[in-house]
């Protein structure tokens, strides 16, 4: 939200005074590029050469130590590494969970989140506020320790598992399955949704929803009609930073997850480290790289999108 | 010249160990000077951080106060690809790696590639009571303590636990999901079981040659070992296939009581039991027909690291009587690597029908790594 204020600003200030190159400008932008380029940049370059089988250089002892590289056999490299992460029997699998605990835990995580942020527009009061404060609370909670609790209170001597055998139910054992992944993932992910999505729903005016209660429209009408187009890029937004963090996620799947199938994350690890593949692990992180810019992609159209209705572009 | 003629008189009187360590210290010029910091690098479990931080430091800081020791700590091994690269880049070009001492699995490595400093056997007296196989198998790692892969049981359920391997799937089938073993990429504990089934399944000789090269075609003779562990999936813990990640999961597990058979490593299992975070009931015992793996750890010094002189130093003082009774009566439970006999008498005696020459060894690194991602493709979830 505060990053659609500044844009704004701005962007008045831009139609009082023609933009124009000033060096200033340009040299208090150049350290956090700089920084980006030497220390993001360069080893991205380096690994995907590397991806493609470019073997000496600044790869050259990682390809003296790897298992299983293939060096280049073009001028361009190979896509041989490409071809056998692709045809490795674990892949689909991976990429399946993978996608899948995405999917679902995204729509979860912006359906709560917009259900909280509603209660908190339209009813608001202590209530609202205790439970907005308390759905902030995971934010303070580090992943790992997050983890280990959520492990503890689901696995086989658990808290559901306990309290149903009393019942004589056999409640099952959640951990080491991808459905207690997606149940971390949405437990980490919320408070950030909700913090987007209510701050977007704040900036919608009183005088837009008065003035349709006294048209007479009904509250689901209200939230259909007004409140998500207006807070639309605010959501976008919050769907498209918990998709990728849950795309990438580590912890969560290594402790709570299945061995195989895993989500990629943690495959990258194993391939990295136990398996002693390197050149498999970087291609399976350009893969996620590839899967990530495609979410990013609705970032950036609704971002465009805002800013051509608000008649800046 | 003078320095030569003292060295080769004090290497005359080498017989007693703690004279031996003195003249070390001596023909160190360094350390005469005010303290000298050596730089160790540990690369595993947090039991062996604390064997390092809380006693053989402190001890070997008491007896010598002008040595200082700065232990780096890398959980598990899980930046060792970093460190090794790091490492043979610095020798390559022979600067400082910033790593005088290295205590982990990727020694062997550094040894096998020429990157460790050679063991002068003069300067590394002590060395003279390890037994010389586990020497020759460190490739130019020193070997200082070892650890062993037992079968843990909780004896309130079990009262006959199975004694070999074949016993132990039987006891699987027959108690079902009352084992575990966690998978091969989180933990040795694990990787131990996995590979000693797969071994059941190969000749001396082709077990012998994946302990010593990398080699693709004895790997594909596994096929009968996945099939028996495929065919446990049913009967473990875990549902559809599912294993615990890592040591820890699987020492939790038998801790709170969900499982009453699992292998697990001998140095965590008796520190566990010995800290109470594992119930008393928990016993744990050595299988045969295969045995489970363990083995000695060796420690490792960069050849071009800046204070080697130092390292040997106290790699020759962990060699020692004193320190070795540390590792054995300490916390952390270890096997020694000098004889039992030149233990103190009490101590020795709860080690003293442990053969450590006849350990079985894991397989050469490259064929470790190969075992862990086969066992993910072929066993879990199938």
């Amino acid at each position: 939200m505060t990053q659609i204020k500044e844009v704004t600003v701005g962007d008045s200030l831009a139609v009082k005074k023609p933009a124009r190159l000033s060096p200033l400008g340009f040299f208090m932008a150049l350290p956090p590029v700089l920084v980006i380029l030497v220390f993001i940049g360069g080893p991205i370059l380096i690994a995907f050469a590397f991806s493609l089988g470019f073997t000496t250089g600044p790869n050259r002892i990682v390809s003296l130590i790897g298992q299983e590289i293939y060096p280049k056999t073009n001028w361009w490299g190979t896509f041989d590494a490409y071809k056998s992460v692709f045809t490795d029997s674990r892949f689909a699998g991976n990429i399946k969970a993978t996608l899948e605990i995405t999917f679902v835990a995204t729509t979860l995580v912006i359906i709560l989140a917009l259900g909280m942020a509603i209660y908190q527009r339209i009813i608001g009061g202590r209530l609202a506020a205790i439970l907005m404060a308390l759905s902030l609370v995971p934010l303070f909670v580090p992943v790992v320790i997050a983890a280990f609790a959520i492990r503890t209170f689901y696995d086989g001597t658990g808290f559901f598992k306990t309290i149903f055998y009393h019942f004589g139910i056999n409640f099952p054992t959640l951990t080491m399955t991808n459905n207690a992944v997606t149940i971390g993932v949405i437990w980490t992910s919320l408070p950030f949704a909700i913090l987007m999505i209510s701050s977007g729903l704040q900036s919608v005016p009183n005088a837009l929803i008065e003035s349709a209660q006294d048209a007479g429209a009904g509250i689901m009408r209200i939230i259909a009609t007004i409140m998500i187009p207006l807070a639309f890029v605010p959501i976008i937004i919050a769907t498209t930073f918990t998709a990728i963090g849950i795309m990438g996620s580590f912890t969560i799947p290594y402790f709570l997850g299945a061995n195989q199938p895993t989500m990629l994350g943690v495959e990258i690890s194993n391939f990295f480290g136990p398996y002693n593949r390197p050149q498999h692990s970087i291609v399976m992180a350009f893969i996620i790289f590839a899967a990530a810019s495609g979410i990013a992609f609705f970032y950036i159209w609704a971002n465009i999108r805002s800013a051509k209705q608000s008649g800046r572009i | 010249m003078f320095k030569n003629l003292l060295k080769k008189k004090l290497v005359s009187a080498i017989t007693f160990s703690t004279v031996a360590a003195l003249s070390l210290g001596i023909s160190a010029p360094s350390s005469q000077a005010a303290t000298t910091t050596i730089r160790l690098y540990v690369s595993a479990d947090t039991n062996i951080l604390d064997l390092w931080e809380k006693t053989l430091v402190p001890a070997f800081k008491k007896e010598y106060p002008n040595y200082d020791v700065k232990v780096t700590f890398d959980r598990n091994g899980a930046n060792d690809a970093q460190t090794l690269a790091k490492i043979t880049a610095a020798v390559a070009t022979k600067r400082d790696p910033g790593i005088d001492l290295i205590d982990g699995g990727m020694t062997t490595t550094l040894g096998t590639s020429g990157l460790l400093f050679p063991l002068a056997g003069n300067l590394l007296p002590n060395l003279r009571m390890v037994p010389k196989v586990l020497v020759t198998n460190g490739k130019g790692g020193i070997p200082y303590r070892a650890s062993t892969v037992l079968m843990a049981y909780n004896s309130k359920n079990v009262k006959t636990p199975p004694k070999s391997l074949a016993e132990v799937l039987t006891w699987i089938k027959a108690n079902p999901g009352k084992f575990t073993y966690n998978a091969p990429s989180g933990g040795g504990s694990g990787y131990s079981f996995v590979q000693t089934v797969l071994d059941s399944q190969l000749s001396a000789s082709e077990v012998q040659k994946l302990q010593t090269a990398a080699d693709k075609e004895t790997q594909a003779k596994w096929n009968k070992g996945w099939d028996i562990l495929r065919g446990l999936n049913k009967f473990t813990y875990g549902q559809n296939g599912t294993y615990p990640t890592n040591n820890a999961g699987t020492l939790d597990l038998l801790a709170k009581g969900l499982v009453d058979l699992a292998p697990v490593w001998s140095d965590q299992i008796a520190s566990a039991i010995k800290a109470g975070t594992m119930p008393k009931d928990i016993k744990y015992y050595g299988i045969s027909g295969p045995s489970l793996t363990g083995g000695p750890a060796f420690l490792g010094i960069p050849a071009t690291g800046k204070n080697r002189s130092a390292a040997r130093f106290l790699v020759n003082w962990v060699l020692s009587p004193t320190a070795q009774n540390l590792i054995v009566a300490g916390n952390m439970n270890g096997i020694p690597v000098i004889p039992a006999s030149k233990l103190d008498p009490v101590i020795g005696a709860t080690v003293s029908d442990i053969n450590i020459a006849a350990i079985r060894s894991p397989y050469l690194s490259p064929n470790a790594a190969d075992l862990r991602t086969a066992w993910a493709a072929e066993v879990p979830g199938k």
